[in-house]
């Protein structure tokens, strides 16, 4: 790479390596993220990430609240995906109450993780098209679908980001009478939103000029920094939750795990793209298999106390596996709780991905990374 | 959290016990049954030797740091908790090291995974514990003024700031209120 980049001179210029902070105001760093580059002329020599702008402590926050009000804190930590984050946490108070869901609930719960994953995804392919600069046309269509699901899930929650929908044991309140038909309606505006996708962005030869064969990362270098979700099946590793540990029924649903080829900017993003696809199959199959019944367990205690014990529970969320440790001393509060942050993971292999490469690809190759600066701070 | 007081011995037979077992020949070790995955139980002085081990063998290969973490157990000490994946045989493992309170030290886990580098940067400025030879100690979320303040211990307050009076700021304990300035 650095060889195309100096060609050989008969003499040798004096240069010196500066360093260029970007962020934490940034528009590029999707948050409030920080890195120092030091560059050579307008190659990247070196990274250092700079994070922590937007820690809370929902960690320690929620060891003082009970099971009910911890729900709350996990929509706040990962806000483009919040169902799959609660998702983990009440599976997690599941697990150690041992508490069996009923199958209405759990059908209803994959079809608004799956649905959250697409309108997750759809901010990722606006957003990334902005990075790459294709400004303005796809980013207003994924906003358009992902204003749709939004649409649906306030109608389902009452609310468009901060859900607060799942409760241990199953849902908060059964979904809207038209539930079934809304979903269709919505599956039918994200099926044309891929295509768009792809018409404006999968397709175009000057974006796929500008992130084929940069940030790759390869699959033992992948692996070995815990990068998970996406960006890690891009490097040819199918690691995914959903398939390999299944949680709810997914075990009864057909779906194809997508990997890339060549672990780089371009296939992180065409995997989440034909992950949508995969996507769309799942809620089809989850509407077909969709059954009425009760969406809580009988005799559900009106105050959760887990017995002792420790558990950690994982899913697949958008941007990789979101695992929730919760280690109960017996009380009706988590002794301790830990959130592991798909984002965290995947950001620490971003110095690498970056290293040898212009300034301009260090903002493609971390918005391909598609990270939650609120995931990552908790 | 110990309690394998005079329990039973757990029935391990349908997990991966046996294996680990043989992968960790040489170590101390103590299995427990989870409530999903196995859990053990490795003196820190062997930790990262056994962490190696478990990567290295070839029937268990767990390859992934899934998260690295601790848990403050008050007058117990404090576990550091490493959560282990193998991404080709598909099992898990959770290992557990207890540190005394007045010797949080243990060996760095980056030599066997780099995923470990962040999440142990975090894990020390939280609890306070530190990884010898860990190639980036810096602080990961905090700020790097605070270094000796370990938020996620048990005797760290929710809020140091209680009261908000007039112009100055109340701190618990401080019964003149606002008598230094803040």
């Amino acid at each position: 790479m650095t060889a195309e980049l100096h060609p050989q001179h008969d003499f040798e210029f004096e240069t010196q390596d500066i360093f260029v902070n970007m962020g934490p105001q940034h528009p590029s760093t999707h948050g409030v993220f920080r890195m120092v580059l030091e560059i050579d002329g307008e190659v990247v020599r070196n990274v250092v990430p700079y994070i922590g702008y937007l820690h809370r402590g929902a960690e320690k926050l929620c060891e003082t609240m009970d099971y009910r009000q911890g729900i709350g804190f996990m929509d706040r930590t990962e806000y483009l995906a919040a169902f799959n984050a609660e998702l983990s946490f009440v599976m997690a108070v599941e697990k150690l109450m041992d508490i069996e869901v009923p199958e209405r609930s759990q059908w209803i719960r994959m079809i608004l993780c799956e649905l959250n994953r697409l309108s997750s995804h759809f901010m990722f392919t606006g957003a990334f098209g902005v990075d790459v600069g294709v400004f303005g046309t796809a980013f207003t269509y994924s906003f358009r679908e992902r204003e749709t699901i939004q649409d649906l899930f306030e109608e389902v929650t009452g609310d468009r980001m901060m859900y607060a929908y799942f409760r241990p044991g199953g849902l908060a309140w059964d979904v809207t009478e038209n539930f079934v038909q809304r979903v269709h309606e919505v599956l039918k505006s994200v099926r044309q939103g891929i295509k768009d996708m792809d018409g404006l962005l999968t397709d175009n030869e000057i974006f796929r000029a500008r992130t084929q064969g940069v940030g790759v990362i390869s699959a033992e270098d992948a692996i070995d920094w815990g990068m998970s979700g996406p960006s890690l099946r891009a490097s040819g590793v199918p690691l995914d939750i959903r398939r390999d540990e299944p949680y709810l029924r997914y075990s009864e649903i057909d779906f194809d795990v997508i990997t890339g080829a060549n672990g780089d900017v371009f296939d992180r993003y065409h995997c989440r793209v034909r992950e949508m696809r995969e996507s769309v199959k799942i809620v089809e199959q989850c509407l077909e298999r969709l059954t009425q019944g009760p969406i809580l367990p009988d005799r559900m205690p009106r105050m959760l106390r887990t017995p002792p014990g420790e558990v950690y529970l994982r899913t697949e969320a958008p941007r990789g596996e979101y695992g929730v440790y919760m280690v109960s001393n017996g009380g009706n509060r988590p002794w301790r709780l830990k959130v592991r942050s798909a984002c965290l993971s995947n950001l620490q292999a971003l110095r690498d991905m970056t290293i040898g490469h212009y300034v301009a690809d260090a903002v493609i190759i971390l918005g391909s990374i598609d990270i939650v600066l609120s995931e990552v701070d908790r | 959290m110990t309690t394998e007081d005079t329990a039973p011995a757990p029935d391990l037979s349908a997990t991966i016990w046996a294996e680990v077992d043989r992968a960790l020949s040489g170590v101390t070790v103590e299995p427990e049954a989870g409530v999903l995955d196995l859990i053990v139980h490795i003196p820190r002085n062997e930790v990262v030797r056994g962490l190696r081990a478990l990567k290295n063998d070839a029937a268990l290969h767990f390859n992934y740091l899934r998260c690295l973490t601790a848990v403050d157990n008050e007058a117990d000490g404090i576990d550091v908790v490493y959560h282990l994946y193998s991404i080709d045989k598909k099992h898990n493992l959770t290992v557990k090291t207890t540190l005394p309170v007045d010797d949080l030290r243990v060996d760095t886990a980056t030599t066997v995974w780099r995923a470990a580098n962040w999440l142990e940067r975090e894990t020390a400025e939280m609890f306070g514990v530190r990884f010898n030879n860990h190639p980036d100690p810096r602080t990961l979320l905090m700020p790097e003024d605070m270094d000796d303040t370990f938020p996620l211990r048990k005797d760290h307050p929710l809020a140091e700031i209680q009261v908000l009076q007039g112009e100055g700021l109340a701190f618990p304990g401080d019964a003149a209120g606002n008598e230094e300035g803040a």
